[in-house]
């Protein structure tokens, strides 16, 4: 973990809200892996004071890559950023997925959250089969289609909301059959709160490990502020930032 | 060659930069930053006798150049704490500041004798001002009877110097710094954070379940100077200045209005080696203006 000097090498805007951006950070791509965040400064004056969380989308040293949604004032700025702009960022960051080999993974992303998704297809599909099921509300949150089909995929299953792309429904709507069918290993998911609701009740009697990768309001992104906690089945809190991203689907209270 | 030293009296620092607590965690998780040396001391996060969950989210809500916070204090309680200061202390020869906290006079008393024992901890700060406990973020700050009694049962069971930490939100900071004062306190800092409180329109609900939460951040150093001020005005102990320090000028500031040490907290959280810059930027300043030593800019606000 260390505050690194960056320079934005291309800020490409996908559609009206999602831009792609590469960014050279040595250190921070030479020490990720799959799950991993790391916290940007988006301004360099004190509005807004906070870093902004963001998962790792893509790692190939000396480049990182960032996939964000303009949700806000933070991503916002960031949107404004341009090739060769310097950029302060703080990673890498959190937990990460274990290894595997010979398994039959199944990705499940809901929209934004096909960030640590790719990372993770990008590392695992070497030696395991890799089922991908992406959803997200219509075809304009639904990116980057050309880079996921370039990756090695046993089998994609595309849903948004209206159907304009892919299957009409949920990216949980046939995540059971799915599983059973193909006799899934594990699972990896990224998206909404909602989904995950949905999604443990759908899957967690099915026998597969689980994993999630979740988000949450950060303030420091190291452990410091306690501001990202998460519930736990026992009760307790965990944080999200250094006990997480990733998080056995089991131990959270949903 | 500048001196950075600062005496308190009671000890003397190599520097005025004290990180505050519940922004520096128990000061481990910044070795991969920067040598815990540098430090003129840290405080640890606040500490109550029993482990506590904190709140339930959202913890925190950003505000223009500040920060919302209602936390809640989570932490392992005395006992593990006493191992955690142990490790630390391997780590550094830093003073260790303890922030002392309760929800009883009982506790907060029986917390500063468990840590007035150990030799690794060079001072105890008492918590008095915390705003994020329950029923609207009363303390014994916010009571100078409160704190003269509270400081005065503390110093009589504790022998290591005492800073008693003064919650902003009162309505005179003087009367209650002289009840902490004539209890015995050996230095007081201030300030704590200011309470606030945020409203998210789409659900018609308050941000925090508390309702209110504390405000910190660049947005109150003008507020924590003004208190500051009023402070050094009223006592003869030292001061240690809190709130909203983001650079070197920011401390010098404090200390021209009399502080004798600061308290960086907030930055820590956004820039980790903060510090580190802070410190090389007052020695900067004090080289281009000529200051040779902080005794000769501290408490000189011309009026």
């Amino acid at each position: 973990m260390k505050e690194e000097r960056c320079f934005v090498k291309e800020n490409k805007k996908i559609n009206e809200n999602y831009f792609l951006m590469k960014i050279k950070a040595e250190y921070i791509s030479k020490n990720s892996k799959p799950g991993n965040f790391v916290m940007v400064n988006v301004s360099e004056t004190f509005d807004p004071l906070l870093k902004r969380p963001f998962g790792i989308f893509k790692s190939e040293p000396p480049f990182i890559w960032l996939y964000f949604e303009v949700v806000g004032k933070g991503t916002k700025l960031l949107s404004n950023f341009k090739k060769n702009d310097k950029i302060s960022i703080l990673g890498p960051l959190g937990n990460s997925l274990p290894e595997f080999k010979n398994k039959k993974i199944l990705m499940i992303a809901g929209g934004r959250g096909i960030v640590p998704i790719f990372y993770s297809i990008h590392t695992y599909s070497q030696h395991n089969d890799i089922f991908l099921v992406y959803g997200a509300k219509s075809e304009k949150d639904l990116n980057l289609y050309e880079e996921i089909k370039s990756k090695k995929l046993k089998k994609l299953f595309l849903y948004t909301d209206n159907g304009s792309v892919g299957k009409k429904g949920l990216v949980t709507s046939d995540v059971k059959n799915i599983i059973n069918n193909n006799k899934v290993d594990i699972t990896i998911s990224c998206g909404p709160e909602p989904m995950f609701k949905t999604l443990v009740k759908k899957i967690e009697h099915l026998g597969t490990e689980n994993y999630i990768s979740m988000e949450a309001i950060m303030g420091c992104g190291f452990g410091i502020c306690h501001s990202c906690a998460k519930k736990t089945k026992n009760d307790s809190y965990k944080q999200v930032c250094t006990d997480g991203p990733i998080f056995k689907m089991e131990d959270i209270k949903w | 060659m500048v001196d950075l030293s600062t005496d308190l009296g009671f000890i003397k620092l190599k520097n005025p930069v004290i990180t505050a607590s519940g922004t520096f965690g128990y000061g481990e998780e910044f070795q991969d930053f920067f040598n815990l040396d540098i430090l003129g001391a840290f405080v640890l996060k606040g500490i109550y006798k029993n482990p506590r969950s904190g709140n339930p989210p959202p913890r925190i809500h950003e505000t223009a150049s500040g920060l919302l916070n209602s936390i809640g204090l989570p932490g392992p309680g005395a006992k593990e704490l006493q191992k955690i200061v142990k490790r630390i202390h391997r780590l550094t020869k830093t003073p260790i500041i303890i922030n002392v906290c309760g929800d009883t006079d009982e506790e907060y008393i029986e917390v500063a004798e468990i840590f007035d024992k150990m030799d690794e901890v060079t001072m105890l700060e008492l918590n008095i001002s915390c705003p994020n406990i329950k029923r609207g973020g009363k303390c014994p700050a916010q009571d100078e009877k409160h704190t003269y009694k509270l400081v005065n049962q503390i110093k009589h069971n504790t022998s290591k110097p005492l800073i008693v930490k003064l919650s902003p939100n009162v309505n005179d900071i003087s009367s209650i710094a002289i009840s902490a004062e004539q209890a015995g306190a050996d230095c007081i800092s201030l300030v704590n954070t200011f309470l606030g409180m945020a409203v998210d329109l789409d659900s018609k609900r308050p941000v925090f379940k508390n309702l209110f939460a504390g405000l910190s951040g660049p947005a109150i150093k003008p507020l924590a100077l003004k208190l500051v001020w009023e402070a050094v005005q009223s006592v003869h102990i030292p001061v240690i200045g809190i709130g909203g320090i983001t650079s070197g000028r920011d401390v010098l500031e404090f200390i021209l209005t009399g502080a004798s040490a600061v308290q960086i907290g907030t930055i820590n959280i956004v820039e980790p080696k903060a510090s580190v810059r802070i410190i090389k930027e007052i020695e900067d300043i004090m080289k281009k203006l000529n200051i040779k030593n902080l005794d000769e800019i501290k408490g000189k606000l011309k009026i």
